[in-house]
Parts: C-alpha cells; structure tokens; sequence
C-alpha cells in the first residue's frame, strides 16, 4: 500500500547532499555569459541604438536588438510584445539589447558601452487614470494585435471580465443594510530562492534551451514563435528547478539568449542576478484596486453584491487574463449570494509586467472579501463566525456563474480550524485570533504520460510534467506502483524535457496531480493488462485469475504459483515490451451558466472545488504597529491525501507565503521605478517569523480526483492575509486597507480609528 | 592583477589563481566545479551559498576567495562524510524538510553548525540559527523539526 504514506521524495537525497544540478550550475564547453540591456526608464521613444563601441570590445561574441529577431509579437491571451524593445521601451526593465562575451564581467562592460538615445514620455502609472479615454495608450498599436478567441479588451484595458448573477438592483432594494469599501494591494513577488537561468546550445536547426521554466512545452510555442522555427526544432530542458511558485510561468529569456547562441554558434549561458530577478522577470502578482458594494437583511442574510476589480498588468498581458479570471471567481467567496454584478478590468500601465504568481489575483482578494465579511457583521452587530455560519455555501447552494456545490465543505473547514486554534479562548492584551475562509478549484486540462518497464524489472515514468519542488511530479511513482503492485522506489522518472515527455502544461494551476497523475495512472493500468495477458502465458492461467501482489503475478489462491514482474519483464525483452500510454482526459466542467458573462476564458466554473479556513492567532504591538504571528491552524478539504509529508509541505510553505504577503511583502514604488528591489529591503518570512502550523484535511475523496485527490498547489497561499487582517482588526480595532499590512499601515490604521 | 591561492576544500587541497575580487562562492563553483554553494542573492540575504570556514559558517557569496588563503572549507558535499552532516540530511529526506531543494544546503550547512556547537538546541534556538537562511517553499516547519530529530538520534 502507497496511497496515503508518508514517503520521502524521490529528488530527496541528490538535492540533501548537494549532487542536484540546477540550470545555473551547468557549464558547457565553449560557453559565452550573456548580459542584458534594461532601459531604465518607465516610458521612452528609442530614437536610436549604437551597438558599434559594445561589438569592437575583445572577448565580446554578439550584440543584438530587436533589428537582430523576426518581426514577430508574442504573448499567451494577446501577442502585445516582442523579444526585444521595438519603438518604445514600456517599463524600467524592459531588455533593449542582449550581448555575448566570453566572461560576465566582459559582457557587462559591453553593455554599459551600449548607447541608446531616448526621448522620455510621461509614464501611465495609475491604474484609474489608464482607463480614462484621454489618457495616453501604452501600446498605441493595441487594435492590431493578435489575440486568443474571446478575450475583451479596449485601449489600456486588456482583459475585461463580468459575472452577472441574479438581479443585482432587485437584489440591493431587499437589503435593509448596505456596507462598502475599497481595498488596495501592491505588487508583491513570487521570489523563489533561485534566480532565473537559461543556457542555449544549437546543433543544426534545433536548438537545446535548458531554463528554470514553470511550463516547458508552453514556453516552447512562444520560442518557436519568436525565432520562426517549428517547435520540434526546439527543446526545452528543466534541470532541477528551485521554487518557481508562478514567477518562471510563461516565457521569459529562452529566446533572448537562443538567439544570441545561433549568431555566436556557441552556447550561452544567462543567470540572473537578485536585483534582475525582482525588475527584470516579470511575473509579479498584481496590484489591485477592489471595490465591494454588499447588501443584507438586518437577520445576516445577504441579498446582493456589487464589486470592481481593478488589476495593474504593467506593460504586458502575459498569462495577466488569468489572474483577472480567478480574481473574479474569488467574489462571491464561500458564500451564499443570489445576486452579484461584478468586473474586472486588468490595465496597462508602465511597470513591470505582471503574472500568475500562485494563486493569481486570490490572495487580495480574499483578503478584502473576508475583511468586507466581518465588516458586514459589525455593521449587523453579529458575531464574525456566526455571520459565516449562517452563509457558506451548503450543498445544492449555487457558486457565482450558478454551479451547484456537491456536499461542499466548507462548514467543516471552519468549525474544525476553529476547534485546532482554541478560538474563543481568553487571550492576553493584544492578542487576538483572526479568521478566513474561501475556496479554490482543480484545473481540468490535457496531460500525458508514459509507463515502462525495464528488462531488471525496475519501472520508467516518462513524463511532461514539470516539478517545481511542490513534489507533484515526486508523487508518480507511488500512483504507478499502486497499480503494478511494485514500490515507489523501483520506479525511475524522466520528466520536464519537451523532447521526452508527451505535452503537459507545466506546474501552474495546482494541475499536476490531478491531470498528470490521471495519466499516469492510465499508463500503469496498460502495462499491468500487458503483464497479466504475458503472465497468464507464462502460468497457464485465465488472467482473471491473476493477480499484482509484492512485485509478482500470482494465481488467486495458489501464491505459489507465481512469476515475478522482473522475470516477465526481462521475457517481454526479448519480443513484446511493456509500454504503457495514458492521458488523463480533461474532466467535464461543473454544469454552470455564464451566458451573461463577458470575457470569460478558462475559469466560469470551478472543477472540484475545495474549501479551507486559516485561523491566525497574532499580537499586534500597540505601540509600532509590528504584528506577530503566534500560532496558525489551516483546515483544507483536498479529497483524499496522496502523501501526506507533500500535502503537508504546501499547506506549510503556502501558509507561511501566504504571512508574507499579508504583512510585509510589497514593491515600493516611485515614479515607475521599484525601490526595494533586494532581499534586504523586499523581506521574506524567516524560520523566526514563521508561526507553529496545526493542520487538518477534512473531508473524503472527490469524485473525480486521482484516487479522490484534489488540487492542493496553490490554496494555502490564498487565505493567510485575510486572516492576519481580521485578527489586526479584532486586536486594534482598525481596519487596515491596503495590502501588505506593514507596521506603518497597521500604525496609521490605528490612529485614524482613534484607537490609540 | 592575479594572486595565487591556495585552500582546502572537503580535505582536498586545490591552487588556484585568481582576481582579487573573485568570492569565495564564485570560485568554489566556477574554478573547482563545485556547485553544492547556490547563489540566491549574492548579498548575504538567503544563506544558500553557506559553507563552513574553519568549522564556521559563512555566505561564500560575501567573502573574497583570497581570505581564504590556508582555511578548510567545507561545503554541502563534504558535509556528507560528517555523523552530524548526514544525521541531519537522513532526517531532512524523511521528514520532507526539503522541496525545490535550492535553499537545502545553506540550511545542512548551517545546522550542522549548530549542532556541532549546540547539541541539544530547543526551537527557539534553532529557529534563530536558520534565520539567515530563507526558504520559499516549506514554512519551515518541517525543517526545524528534522534539525530536532537529528539532534535526538545524535544524543
């Protein structure tokens, strides 16, 4: 038995012992370094670019510009972008020209003799004012780009969403009591402890792209794109991958140092520096603006909500229209609203672009939905937990685009946080718990996988998917091996190299497990028909009679009669092989209608929802406004635990993430250029930070999940804010209202509500 | 301007020849293809680049390789051959102190020094010893419990 032990890792020991070779730590024969260009400057007019004093230092291979690529827009809902800046530089980090030389520090000496002469315009910085019709456009040529089927987009706004629900006006004329507010958040990062890093090697027409990439097959289509070859031409490579957590979704330098590898025929090597990684990657999570409007009977029912969202893109779209999409999704909360009206507009601005940090566009949202929850109690005069009580959804209850919700768990993951945190308990001055609860999805898509056996009787999982450290795709050998009736650790896996691998849309959208493990899982029953027909030949039996036990075939009722999976598989050797092909089929959508919904794309329903609750107990100092964070307690429902040493680990690292967002984590911005852009200025949660964890999964399978799993990536990082800021408000008495709740934030909250 | 350099480095002994504004970390990794050292930040921020100058431990990435001169260094791969070292690594694998990996030896490092130091350390004392060494991916928690446990099965 595999399913539901606790079993370490497979990456375990090479990554413990400091064997595991991540893209930085590979050196190549003839390997130049490359470095780029930024423009430095939030908006400017490129009137011209002089390579020519860069070319001539010695040691310096290649310099190149957008003149050096395709003229060829790319981006994954709208193609606003191209490798290198054309025309006009949008954001401080935008990469105006790359070079090759033969060490670092010569390639940064040619850049810095790189002239470029700018004309600066007035940045778009405000979100609000970008949507104003005489504000000037970000892309001037937004009307002639490319995009996917669906996406509503106009000038500076480029991915408008609705929900439409019910009759809102109906809906606010019950209502004896309407409570609003705006919440903001800023920009936050998802900051793995790795920088990014590309090499690039060509051979002939193909190139080899080893990347710390979220999403290799994804992130070879654009490639592909930009340098105008087929994408079997290219192969994306992930060594070991450290932490990614949505930052190194999309594309991002594969091509950059790809194209400066073909002009130099030699490979070239990219590592980011911290600073670069904070300016230059791209993918933060969005700033946001949100506007709640809810109405409810003085009895605590709710009646209607209207709500905005207003997301800050930066100077591309990216994978933005995601972010926009669950934001949306997140409104309506764990709650029982019969009428909703609400949007989101996702704007260009001249900052960095930003991207689907795990969990995109969820934590800030949750975080005002659930400060918007208590704040409606208060007003009834109602107890925080009762006002829940009395709305999370129940079964048959509707979801915002009319799902209907099957045995939903989200009363349970309440009572049972609460039950772990002692809530209720007298606590000292200060001190205080503070609560939130929301819920997340599983996300159908399309995943491949391949299972073999090999002649020592050992087995091979090839696969596309990518494992980031979540250890999703560390989770396969066990599913392979509770169908084979073999060990985890027999099994070996080749995975994130789009060579090898059938497609897989990478580690994003917590997918893995659910998509890839269905796969899998299909795979391994194919080998196992293959081993029992092979099996029954070889005892002379009905394969009905057959059966997996310990690594052998053996005939029911006769255990002696047995032959070993190795002995058959080193037989099948020899004429037929034992190959096994699964692809976990994308899963029907929950019945729902989102008819009146405009610009919906991938999410108007969630597949297999999942509810949690966090419950923080904090102290907030008085006097300085600093929060601690004491103990927390996080109740999930995922179905069923695969591994709970993995389950575990996200809810942990999602949790303590989560803390980070909620208090300190936010860019510091000032005339379109980010201030904090190091690990000292820009602070982590620390193992001193980080609260003592209680965790609880409630719940029992889910109906469609691998052995009843579900998602469980990216939804502990969703709640913890929320929490932090309901437990500030049941300590201080002020409501803080913009996101990171810095001590200053906290402090000044306090002071406007007279508190102190 | 070239200086000659000499180290030892898990007991081997390596020369090198090298600028003076070369790191520790950079030359670990770049001249002697040792590459358990991770740069996360190169600024003393996230301790992934932690190994142990004379049994101390230390950011390679923030001290010149030339200060190096006559020291023992040992990094994440010597690290193996220590009761302490592979104690603490034996425990990290199981308790699943370890997911992308990337922060792992910084933090092996770094508790091996505290262990050799501090034997029988509460929470508290672990969790103030791996403050310089940040991890995006666990919570921790799971880190500071197999640092506990190895130092049980050490006692």
């Amino acid at each position: 038995m595999t399913i539901g032990d606790r079993v370490p890792r497979g990456d375990g020991p090479e990554k413990v012992t400091g064997q595991a070779k991540y893209t930085a730590d590979i050196t190549m024969t003839g390997m130049l370094h490359a470095r780029f260009l930024y423009a430095e400057r939030p908006r400017a007019r490129i009137i011209g670019i002089d390579t020519a004093a860069a070319k001539a230092l010695p040691g310096v291979f290649a310099v190149i510009t957008q003149d050096d690529m395709l003229d060829v827009r790319y981006g994954f809902f709208v193609k606003d972008r191209t490798v290198f800046a054309t025309d006009e530089v949008r954001f401080e980090a935008e990469v105006v020209a790359a070079v090759a030389a033969l060490t670092p520090e010569i390639a940064a000496e040619a850049v810095r003799l790189i002239e470029v002469d700018y004309e600066d315009l007035e940045p778009i910085l405000d979100v609000e004012d970008a949507l104003r019709d005489d504000v000037d456009l970000v892309h001037a040529g937004f009307a002639s780009y490319e995009q996917m089927a669906g996406v509503d987009r106009d000038r500076n706004d480029c991915a408008h969403m609705t929900s439409v629900k019910g009759d809102v006006d109906a809906g606010f004329a019950e209502a004896d009591v309407v409570v609003s507010a705006r919440y903001r958040s800023d920009m936050s990062h998802a900051a793995p402890i790795e920088p990014h890093a590309v090499i690039a090697e060509w051979q002939g027409e193909r190139v080899t792209i080893w990347s710390t990439s979220q999403v290799p097959f994804p992130a070879r289509s654009q490639v592909a794109r930009t340098l105008g070859i087929p994408e079997s031409n290219v192969r994306i490579i992930v060594p070991h991958l450290g932490g990614g957590f949505g930052g190194k979704c999309d594309v991002h330098f594969e091509t950059h140092i790809a194209a400066l590898a073909k002009v130099t025929r030699r490979p070239v090597k990219l590592v980011f520096t911290r600073r670069e990684e904070f300016l230059a990657t791209d993918k933060p999570r969005h700033a946001a603006i949100i506007d709640l409007e809810t109405g409810v009977r003085n009895d605590g029912t709710i009646t209607a909500r209207r709500a905005k969202i207003i997301l800050d893109g930066g100077a591309y779209s990216g994978d933005s229209h995601f972010a926009s999409e669950i934001s949306i999704m997140m409104l309506q909360g764990p709650y029982r609203i019969p009428n909703l009206s609400a949007e989101v507009h996702t704007v260009y601005t001249n900052r960095t672009p930003s991207g689907s940090v795990r969990a995109p566009g969820a934590p800030q949202t949750v975080w005002a939905v659930e400060q918007h929850t208590e704040e409606i109690a208060a007003q009834l005069g109602m107890d925080p937990i009762d006002f829940r009580r009395k709305n999370l959804v129940e079964d048959g209850d509707t979801g915002q685009t009319g799902q209907r919700f099957d045995n939903p768990n989200a009363a349970a993951c309440l009572e049972r946080a609460l039950e772990m945190a002692g809530y209720g308990q007298e606590l000292p001055e200060g001190e205080a718990f503070g609560v939130s609860c929301g819920w997340w999805f599983s996300l159908p898509v399309a995943s491949g996988a391949y299972v073999k056996l090999n002649a020592d009787g050992s087995g091979t999982i090839v696969t596309g998917a990518q494992e980031n450290g979540s250890g999703s795709v560390m989770g396969m050998p066990a599913l392979a091996a509770e169908e084979l009736g073999m060990a985890p650790e027999q099994f070996s896996i080749v995975y994130q190299d789009t060579s090898a691998g059938p497609f897989d849309l990478g580690s994003a959208g917590s997918q893995t497990t659910m998509n890839n493990g269905r796969a899998v899982i299909d795979a391994a029953r194919q080998v196992r028909d293959e081993l029992l027909q092979l099996a029954a030949h070889t005892l002379e039996a009905a394969v009905d009679d057959l059966e997996l036990v310990d690594g052998a075939v053996r005939v029911r009722g006769a255990p002696t009669v047995a032959v070993t999976i190795g002995e058959l598989a080193a037989q099948a050797h020899g004429g037929e092989l034992l190959l096994g092909k699964g692809s976990g089929q994308p899963l029907p959508m929950p019945e729902h209608d989102a008819s009146e919904c405009v610009g919906r794309l991938f999410y108007p329903a969630f597949a297999h929802p999942s509810f949690f609750c966090h419950v923080g107990r904090i102290r907030v100092d008085q006097d300085t406004g600093v929060v601690q964070v004491l103990d927390w307690s996080a109740a999930f429902d995922f179905g069923t635990i695969l591994n709970p040493i993995g389950a575990e680990g996200q809810v942990e690292g999602g949790t303590v993430q989560g803390i980070g967002f909620g208090l300190l984590e936010g860019s510091i911005y000032k005339d379109g250029h980010q201030q904090n852009a190091s690990l000292l200025e820009y602070k982590l949660q620390t193992a001193i930070d980080a609260p003592p964890i209680k965790i609880a999964f409630v719940g029992g399978p889910a109906p469609a999940g691998p052995h009843g799993a579900r998602a469980i990536g990216e939804p502990p990082v969703v709640g913890p804010p929320a929490a932090l800021a309901n437990g500030i408000a049941a300590a201080t008495g002020a409501r803080v209202r913009h996101l990171p709740m810095t001590p200053e934030r906290v402090w000044e909250s306090m002071q406007a509500t007279g508190v102190n | 301007m070239i200086n000659p350099l000499s180290l030892s480095v898990n007991g081997v002994p390596y020369t090198a020849a090298i600028e003076p504004h070369r790191t520790l970390l950079s030359v670990l990794r770049e001249e002697f293809g040792i590459t358990g050292p991770k740069e996360g930040c190169d600024d003393s921020e996230c301790g992934a680049c932690m190994v142990l100058i004379d049994g101390e431990p230390t950011n390679a990435c923030c001290y010149l390789a030339l200060q190096a001169e006559d020291r023992e260094i040992t990094t994440i791969e010597g690290i193996s051959d220590s009761p302490v070292g592979s104690r603490i690594q034996a425990r990290m694998l199981e308790d699943g102190g370890i997911q992308c990996g990337f922060c792992t030896p910084g933090i092996v490092v770094m508790a091996t020094a505290l262990l050799s130091s501090n034997p029988n350390p509460n929470e508290e004392e672990i969790r103030n010893a791996l403050a310089g060494n940040l991890c995006r991916c666990t919570g921790y928690q799971k880190i500071v419990a197999a640092v506990s446990k190895a130092a049980g099965d050490l006692e």
